[in-house]
């Protein structure tokens, strides 16, 4: 069991996601930077959709009650246990009444703390992951408070012969203030002007400070509408469309100023123009990026899409047969 | 019958796709969405993930890693154009009443509260701006003129048990429309009542928005306590295809009916019926009436 002394910023319990529940409106949640969450359930030998803590920026403070492995992936941040500085991206040992602190990040977003035999709490809908929005599964639907006793699961056989165990260096990703997000375009960017679609395209825009597992704003140039009227139904603004399940990575202009970029904790419907679709590939990049971030929207391909999800996913598979 | 336009396919990313069936609203385009979706549904394709129908478009969910985006499109369009005949959609549905208190004191202080994010910037209500927008002068008759119709849910999304609503046996030019904010507001109450472009919506709990607000629904449409006996099977009260009927009340009863769910023992107003598509074009009025037989 994990006693909670100070939950942090938002710490909440994630996993892989919720599937199947779409149509209903409820979104997939789960892990924020889904390679780094796996990168710590490959270390520890669990199996992939194994729940995890997620961190925001400034990490909780954690006793623990039964010896354990764990190991710390996804955004920089300082782990201290008993006051001493434990690493990163390595399984590490703890023992019944240590206290972990996990305090703040130096780049990127979100950290994960994975505990071998996972964190205990009952699905909802298929899930262990927090849905903040909606107040559902993981710890009660919310994020971690001091007092709150979080159930892990027993160690796995044989994991206390694989402490010390490392992700190599090439295969930790890089938390940077400036990136690339590779899109489809498509969906109702016919809506956009031909100057407004390049002008996304070309122009650098930075990360609004409102932005969160359910989106990211962007900010600092601007886009513009074809003068055409809206279609019937949408309503009459030039944002407006006729309201569509949206895709995970929808971005949206709901206005010429702003864009909002759908993640895994997404509104799922709504009518505003949508441009395209950021690539799965590149989900876990957007949400490591911080507050005023430059951000460039790249076009790509379906087939490039595709082909980009396939490596990193072989990159995940490397990493798993390296540390075998 | 009636005849669409051909559906225009898009991909979202490397794990959607997203149908086009029209850019306007219509009741065709959504029994479409309902029928092409219906029939994926009962298929079981592996590789499938998701199959949301939308108001007037659809999208499907897929793992590229299990089956090819190109077959899976060439599959769908198939699909879309033989089988999209609504005469094949014969559903079961359900008729929800849901008692709503319109231009209540709740949604007038959003109205003022997100102000600057609205289409006009002029000290109205969003309850004001609609009947404006809509030419209504007198509350009484807007009121009316929204509960009268029965509402078909087109589709699901937004936040868990968020449902469209939009009004059946309507000429366009009879539906109220109204524009969405121009930027979100960052919070709505729950089972706040909206509006945005033809439909209405209600906001299952407290989340961001960019309806109209006009009224607060006494009763929950998403619930996960499984203290109300008619949601206990599921935290949704929604399913696609289903129709609701707003029912005007005043405070009073608003408060009655929110006690009695505080309680769990609401009981929900719900009729099963046989929803025929082809009857229901053959004469819409005389078919909505026979359907809405003692409601």
């Amino acid at each position: 069991m994990l006693h909670i002394r100070d939950g942090g910023l938002q710490t909440l319990v994630q996993d892989t996601g919720r599937h199947m529940y779409y149509h209903l409106g409820v979104p997939p949640s789960g892990a924020a930077d889904r390679y780094s969450f796996l990168l710590g359930n490959i270390l520890l030998g669990n199996p992939f959709d194994y729940a995890a803590l997620e961190i925001t920026l400034l990490g909780p403070v954690i006793e623990v009650r039964k010896k354990t492995v764990m190991a710390v992936t996804g955004a920089p941040i300082d782990i201290k246990v008993n006051g001493q500085p434990a690493p990163m991206w390595e399984t590490i040992c703890v023992q019944e009444g240590d206290v972990l602190s996990l305090r703040s990040t130096s780049k990127g977003v979100k950290s994960y703390l994975c505990v071998s035999g996972g964190i205990q709490v009952p699905d909802v809908l298929g899930s262990k992951s927090t849905y903040t929005l909606s107040q559902l599964g993981g710890f009660h639907g919310r994020k971690l408070q001091a007092g709150d006793e979080i159930p892990i699961g027993e160690p796995l056989p044989g994991v206390f012969h694989h402490i010390g165990k490392r992700i190599p260096e090439e295969y930790i990703p890089k938390f940077s203030s400036s990136l690339d997000v590779r899109i489809v375009l498509g969906i109702s960017s016919y809506r956009l002007s031909d100057e407004g679609l390049k002008a996304f395209l070309n122009a650098e825009w930075q990360v609004g400070l409102e932005s969160n597992n359910i989106a990211y704003r962007y900010f600092g140039s601007s886009v513009s509408f074809n003068p055409a009227e809206p279609p019937f139904g949408a309503g009459n603004h030039a944002s407006n469309a006729v309201d569509i399940v949206y895709p995970i990575g929808a971005i949206m202009a709901p206005s010429e100023h702003e864009l909002i970029l759908l993640l895994r904790d997404a509104t799922t419907g709504g009518g505003f123009v949508t441009i395209g679709t950021a690539i799965n590939a590149d989900l876990d990049l957007i949400s490591q990026s911080r507050p005023h971030a430059k951000t460039r929207f790249l076009s790509v391909t379906v087939d490039q899409a595709i082909e980009a999800r396939l490596q990193k996913k072989k990159k995940l598979l490397t990493v798993q047969q390296l540390l075998r | 019958m009636f005849t669409l336009p051909e559906t225009r396919f898009d991909f979202g990313g490397d794990e959607y796709i997203y149908a086009e069936i029209s850019r306007d609203m219509s009741e065709e385009s959504n029994f479409k969405a309902l029928a092409v979706t219906h029939e994926l549904r009962k298929r079981q394709i592996p590789g499938i993930l998701d199959i949301c129908p939308s108001n007037s478009s659809y999208i499907i969910r897929f793992d590229p890693e299990a089956i090819s985006a190109a077959d899976l499109l060439e599959y769908l369009k198939e699909i879309d154009i033989t089988k999209s005949n609504p005469s094949e959609l014969n559903l079961r549905v359900r008729i929800v009443e849901i008692p709503i208190w319109y231009d209540d004191p709740l949604t007038q202080e959003y109205s003022r509260r997100f102000q600057e994010r609205n289409v006009v910037r002029d000290p109205i209500s969003n309850f004001e701006l609609v009947m404006r927008l809509n030419g209504f002068s007198d509350k009484q008759r807007f009121i009316e003129a929204h509960a009268a119709s029965p509402y078909l849910i087109t589709m699901m999304g937004f936040i868990p048990g968020t449902a469209w609503e939009y009004p059946l046996g309507l000429a366009k030019e009879q539906i109220i429309q109204t524009p969405k904010y121009i930027s979100p507001r960052t919070d709505t109450p729950g089972r706040a009542v909206g509006l945005g472009g033809a439909f209405t919506v209600i906001y299952p709990l407290q989340a961001p928005g960019s309806y109209q607000l006009i009224g607060m629904s006494a009763v929950p449409v998403f619930d996960q306590s499984q203290r109300l006996p008619d949601l206990q099977d599921s935290f949704f009260l929604a399913r696609p295809g289903d129709i609701w009927k707003h029912r005007p009340v005043e405070e009073a009863e608003y408060r009655q009916i929110g006690r009695q769910v505080e309680e769990g023992t609401y009981r929900y107003r719900i009729k099963h019926v046989d929803f025929s598509t082809e009857e229901y074009f053959w004469d819409k009025t005389r078919y909505l009436k026979r359907l809405m037989e003692g409601f």
